[in-house]
């Protein structure tokens, strides 16, 4: 009981704690080695990290609808969308075809080992987050279909 | 245990003293602590009509908590799991009781990355090592020990590392060394038009080879090494929209293990060989992954943990240091995961049947995305996707070879299994699956998509069983979203399995209705109506009648948190993600699942 006790004090520290990414390379679809962080820091734009996977099918859904709409999300508003494939060995050469196959205007990295997702506690596809200025504004686990203009208010709100 | 809480304890307090004093100053620097925290409960219960009685514990849980903290270029952590009252039916029992799971420290700066404690990693696609954790299905295989990453310029990763492979709460006996290079090599001669890479790896197990692991009276002393390496080369080259890379992966003899024991008689080598390359541009992408594999089985114990009868770790994919996941399609349609290929790395010799070595095959994939406006994409555009697998076991000679025991007592002659397979060529087949999915928008509120399988499953070699069962299905899945206004939406999902062996027809259906961004409710029916008395039924005597696989629950989602509460009834056998599989048995009962993450 007593552990129990004295994790449930470290969750309340962290709980009023600001969230920030982890320090992580990731791997682009051309290979470049990027880093979530550093090379996504311009100031006051809003980046949108999805994480998803060749199999998660909401993830598919999500990244489809808003692909017909991001064109007029950018315009709009200084923002990216940052698609992190969780794919692992066994699905992983199918994200590239499949990026390009459908369209998608996303810049994709892929977390092959899952150490960004893990690092983030992220239990299952599909999952955003939302960074301005390095800090962790708005996460939501799961998806809602038809959800995206109600989210693209929510961008331009914080 | 207590002197890991002690550990956790004083470095955390020591981070939260030596922040405050920090924060105090002009110094930006901040400790941010983060974690998450997941819970997968089920409460198990009676079910008359399947003879279903709960088991002894009838409420388990699988519980997680994840705790780091960071300051700067430093973070610890750490991970406490507890299995409540006992883990979920099936997982590994080395997960027992509530403990600290695992620890670590790291530095990390641009150049260096260093950890002392459990970490994970994956050298190339992992065929020679992948430590990594799958919570559904129970798979933490995370070092323990310590592990220096070093890129002394762009386009160069060195990696080397030592540990023992974590089992549950404890860790295996062998020591791991390993090492691993990444060139980039179109980086550092700074190429622009085209891309070129390469790797090296190198794992090595280190075990002592135990003198009562095997029976004198049976086998000369062996005459392995304590010592088994493992290497793998890569090679990737890409120019616009063209790319391929291949791997190949070595693994020294060693003692093969067959269906239940290492035999120390029968001593083989193990390889592996992946192929990709594809072409894709906007709109269209085209992809073949090829691979033969032939006795890869590395584990962190050359013998793994014999828990009962007929339960070994590996039946738990535990203790195991490589990845070799089956390179098929990963359907998101209920009746397609019913039979579902699973990668052949082992060899496997039953005199009178079954005689395995490896795998041979491949996968491909073409994605077309029909643009607006033409006449086949309409007025949003219609997106194609053809997937074809086929997975052959190795074309290979089986022998016996006489070897001569001498003891002081007497001397016998007896015969062990021997194997030499051919390097490019199948034999037997194990599993085919061709498949088609078309996805369109067909209004502002309606999306539908429509999916054709054709599966060929062959379970007496994927399993190794006696009996000879072949089971053909043909699927077709359709799937609608119609969103109203205000975030609103129902999915509807109905399918069709004609299947001429096992367990016969299939039919589902699956709702689920959003609200808002919060709540979702589900109802899905998976009604096997096909079953035929006196058939072989591949999940054994279970569920003998048409049965209706029933579940229904409701979610809550909030922020970075989700709540779902489910009723309805498991069927048994086989529950993959990833490519890897876990045995499940048949169960009916409420499940609750807890996640978020801070």
């Amino acid at each position: 009981m007593k552990k129990i006790a004295l994790l449930l004090l470290f969750v309340c520290t962290a709980a009023t704690a600001q969230k920030e990414l982890p320090n992580v390379n990731l791997k682009s679809l051309d290979n470049k080695s990027m880093n979530i962080k550093s090379d996504f820091s311009e100031k006051d734009k809003v980046y949108v990290y999805v994480f998803w996977a060749t199999w998660c099918a909401p993830c598919i859904q999500e990244l489809d609808a808003i692909n017909d709409v991001y064109g007029d999300w950018k315009e709009e508003l200084n923002m990216e969308i940052i698609a992190v494939s969780i794919d692992d060995a066994r699905t992983g050469k199918r994200v590239k075809p499949m990026v390009n196959g459908r369209s998608w205007d996303y810049t994709v990295l892929l977390d092959t080992n899952q150490d960004l997702k893990r690092s983030l506690s992220i239990a299952n596809p599909p999952y955003t987050i939302v960074v301005k200025n390095g800090v962790i504004v708005s996460e939501q686990a799961g998806h809602a279909p038809g959800s995206e203009h109600e989210f693209f208010e929510k961008l331009k709100s914080l | 245990m207590n002197k890991n809480l002690a550990l956790g304890i004083l470095l955390l307090t020591a981070l939260n003293v030596f922040a405050q004093q920090q924060n105090d100053t002009v110094n930006k620097t901040k400790l941010k602590i983060n974690g998450g925290f997941e819970s997968n409960a089920q409460w198990y219960l009676n079910d008359t009509e399947r003879d279903i009685k709960h088991p002894e514990d009838p409420f388990r849980s699988n519980n997680y908590l994840f705790l780091k903290a960071n300051y700067g270029k430093f973070t610890v952590g750490t991970q406490v799991e507890s299995y409540y009252k006992q883990a979920l039916l099936n997982y590994n029992p080395a997960f027992e009781g509530t403990d600290f799971s695992l620890y670590y420290a790291n530095y990390k700066s641009d150049k260096l990355d260093l950890t002392a404690g459990h970490f994970y990693e994956q050298f190339g696609s992992g065929l020679i090592l992948r430590a990594w954790e799958d919570r559904a299905l129970g798979i933490n295989t995370a070092l323990r020990g310590g592990r220096v990453n070093f890129k002394p310029f762009e386009g160069v990763s060195i990696t080397a590392l030592y540990g023992k492979q974590k089992s549950g709460f404890h860790v295996s006996e062998a020591n791991i060394f390993g090492a691993n290079t990444d060139l980039d090599l179109a980086t550092l001669f700074k190429q622009e038009n085209f891309g070129l890479t390469v790797g090296f790896s190198y794992v090595m197990r280190d075990q002592e080879v135990s003198e009562t692991a095997f029976d004198p009276d049976q086998v000369n002393p062996p005459s392995i090494s304590q010592q088994t390496g493992a290497y793998s080369g890569r090679l990737g080259f890409s120019k616009s929209g063209f790319y391929i890379s291949s791997e190949y992966s070595f693994k020294d003899k060693e003692p093969v293990l067959e269906t239940k024991a290492v035999t120390y008689n029968f001593i083989k080598p193990g390889n592996a060989l992946l192929l990709n390359f594809g072409y894709s541009e906007r709109g269209f992408g085209i992809d073949a992954t090829l691979r033969r594999l032939e006795n890869m089985v590395f584990l962190s114990d050359r013998e793994p943990v014999v828990y009962g009868p007929e339960l070994l770790s590996t039946n738990y994919n535990d203790r195991v240091l490589n990845f070799t996941p089956s390179l098929t399609k990963q359907h998101h349609s209920n009746l397609a995961n019913i039979y579902v290929y699973q990668a052949q790395n082992k060899v496997f010799i039953d005199p009178n049947g079954v005689k395995k070595a490896g795998e041979i095959g491949g996968q491909f994939d073409i994605f077309y995305n029909f643009k607006k406006g033409t006449s086949l994409g309409g007025k949003y555009g219609t997106k194609v996707a053809l997937n074809a697998s086929n997975w052959f076991n190795l074309d290979a000679e089986y022998s016996t070879r006489a070897v001569q025991i001498s003891t002081p007592n007497a001397e016998y002659t007896f015969d062990v299994n021997d194997y030499d397979a051919k390097f490019l060529a199948g034999s037997q087949k194990y599993f085919s699956d061709y498949n088609i999915e078309i996805s369109k928008k067909l209004s502002k509120d309606f999306r539908g998509s429509l999916i054709y399988v054709n599966q060929y499953y062959n379970d007496q070699y994927i399993r190794g069983v006696a009996f000879d069962n072949v089971v053909k299905t043909n699927i077709i899945f359709a799937e609608g979203i119609y969103t109203f206004s205000g975030g609103k939406a129902i999915t509807a999902g109905l399918e069709h399995m004609w299947a001429d062996n096992d367990r016969g027809n299939w039919a589902s259906l699956s709702l689920e209705y959003n609200h808002n961004m919060n709540w979702s409710v589900y109802l899905m029916d998976m009604y096997n109506y096909g079953y035929e008395e006196n058939t072989e039924l591949i999940a054994g005597d279970i569920d003998a009648f048409d049965i209706h696989f029933y579940n229904a629950g409701v979610t809550y989602r909030k922020n970075s948190s989700r709540f779902s509460v489910g009723y309805g009834r498991q069927r048994g056998g086989l529950v993959c993600a990833g490519g890897v599989c876990r045995f499940v048995p048949a169960s009916t009962g409420v499940s609750f699942t807890i996640t978020t993450s801070f």
